[in-house]
């Protein structure tokens, strides 16, 4: 990765930070968009999957440093997600905007599993209704938002091909 | 090159495993330390987010906010347009009181529907009271400014009016003071003038001036006397020689009313003389009493009170004392008062000085 590519990845990655905690709180809705998970699948298809890993526990940390109640569910399921997806690109993945909305919502679908079985507070029927609707529904918003990103800035967030 | 494969990839395993290995250990780590690590990412890499976070909720708040005033200030201003509407039908109402307080007896309260119950014409109305109610057929209809009408037809729970618009309309009427005698009519004259009365059959010796009451003069024993008519405006010039013909302003215009009074034979055939002279008295001493408690008093109260504390501080200044800060003088208190050497500036000075 040369540097000017690291440095529009970087940007893009801080960009999606910054959506994250405006853009969500803003609307306010019951279902949203996960820009922390676009931003890491983002950048985790351009390293190894150990810097994936890396990156998606620190991202982690971020997101659960205002809830330590759940402190380390999220990095444990950022630094999985951020593994996986790099793993996979480096093995099959191939740049289409439906592979790529698929892929989000594979993510942020996966992320809502592990999260919801590390910090362990949902009761079995709540779990069942988050992991069936509302994190579907969540994966799909993620999804929508992701390729909308992608096709807006696509220089910035284009993943590295295999 | 496989082997250096096989080592960066037992290198990411071990990042891995490293990485799980470490949030594993965060969800397990005692509440108190893990607030403390939690505290600390929020205090430093977190802290920025979390302002912009807040920042973008507060904004959600405003605008949910806005979208509440907007409601609000979307009903204050329908209830807005209805309150002339309601100081109106108050006002009538209050007046109504007035008229039924100095009757006392021997009247029955209806509303006016007008054009209701298939009824065309414009000078016939239907009222809400009927036989049942005790209204009888040549009963007539009064509100608080005046003569209306008279029923000319009953029903159990309605009655039939026609009012003093329409051609039949008659009623034996006197100036107020005595001096000149006549019957009114409704005015039959082009549009402008069609909702007149004239006076006529005045003896050509009665020479009446304008603003002269007329009011009902009792003769004919279908209109007690003193009921107000209308008002001298004019008088028409027509081929009879021997009387006159007054144009006169009705003092009751039909289309605003839609509370009367139909006065029952036993009341018509008594003494209602002075009714109509006190309605107005009566009306405002309920109005004042009524407006105690309304805003309007209140304002009204409180302007008061500024004339009399802006009067007193002018007093107060003459006589060189000391003004309370809270009060303040009106900038046209100096042509008011007429003082000579008194300046706008020194006024205005000495009344927000600080004791």
């Amino acid at each position: 990765m040369n540097l000017g590519r690291f440095l529009r990845g970087a940007l893009a990655f801080t960009m999606l930070i910054v959506l994250q905690y405006s853009v969500r709180p803003l609307l306010g809705w019951r279902i949203n968009a996960d820009f922390l998970v676009i931003g890491v699948l983002l950048m985790a298809v351009r390293m190894r999957p150990g810097q994936a890993a890396i990156l998606g526990f620190l991202t982690g940390l971020i997101s659960d440093s205002p809830v330590p109640d759940a402190f380390g569910a999220g990095a444990l399921a950022m630094t999985l997600i951020a593994f996986a997806a790099s793993w996979l690109k480096a093995v099959f993945f191939a740049d289409n905007v439906v592979l790529h909305a698929f892929f989000f919502l594979v993510g942020k679908w996966a992320f809502d599993i592990v999260y919801a079985l590390a910090e362990h507070r949902l009761t079995v029927s709540e779990m069942v209704v988050q992991l069936l609707l509302w994190s579907p529904l969540a994966g799909a918003a993620t999804a929508l938002a992701g390729v909308l990103l992608l096709l807006l800035f696509r220089s910035a967030l284009e993943p590295r091909t295999a | 090159m496989a082997r250096a494969t096989r080592t960066d990839s037992r290198v990411d395993t071990a990042v891995l495993a490293v990485c799980i290995g470490l949030a594993l250990f965060a969800l397990v780590l005692p509440d108190r330390s893990r607030d403390g690590v939690a505290a600390a990412l929020r205090r430093t890499i977190v802290a920025p987010l979390l302002v912009l976070q807040r920042q973008a909720e507060r904004a959600r708040g405003a605008l949910v906010e806005r979208d509440r005033v907007n409601a609000r200030v979307d009903s204050l201003s329908l209830n807005n347009a209805l309150v002339p509407q309601l100081r109106d039908e108050n006002e009538r109402l209050r007046q109504l009181l007035g008229l039924g307080a100095q009757l006392q007896w021997g009247f029955v309260p209806a509303e006016v529907l007008h054009n209701a119950g298939g009824i065309a014409e414009d000078d016939v109305v239907m009222l809400t009271a009927g036989a049942t109610a005790g209204v009888r057929s040549r009963a007539p209809v009064v509100a608080p400014d005046g003569l209306i009408g008279v029923v000319t037809r009953t029903d159990p729970g309605t009655s039939q009016a026609i009012l003093w618009t329409h051609p039949d309309f008659r009623v034996s009427a006197m100036a107020a003071d005595g001096s000149a005698f006549g019957i009114v009519q409704p005015h039959q004259g082009p549009d402008p003038d069609r909702f007149m009365l004239e006076m006529r059959g005045v003896a050509f010796r009665d020479v009446l001036k304008v603003g002269t009451v007329i009011t009902s003069s009792g003769l004919g024993g279908v209109f007690p006397r003193g009921i107000p008519i209308g008002v001298v405006v004019g008088e028409l010039k027509t081929l009879e020689g021997w009387a006159r013909t007054y144009i006169l302003r009705p003092a009751v215009r039909p289309q605003d009313v839609v509370h009367v009074m139909v006065l029952t034979p036993d009341r018509a055939a008594s003494d209602i003389a002075g009714v109509w002279s006190s309605v107005a008295t009566a009306d405002s001493a309920v109005r004042r009493i009524a407006a105690a408690g309304d805003s309007i008093a209140r304002q009204e109260a409180d302007q008061r009170a500024a004339r009399q504390r802006m009067l007193d501080s002018a007093a107060a200044m003459l006589s060189g004392v000391n003004v309370a800060p809270s009060v303040t003088a009106s900038d046209s208190l100096r042509p008011r008062l007429n003082i000579p050497g008194l300046k706008r500036d020194s006024v205005r000075r000495d009344s927000i000085r600080r004791p």
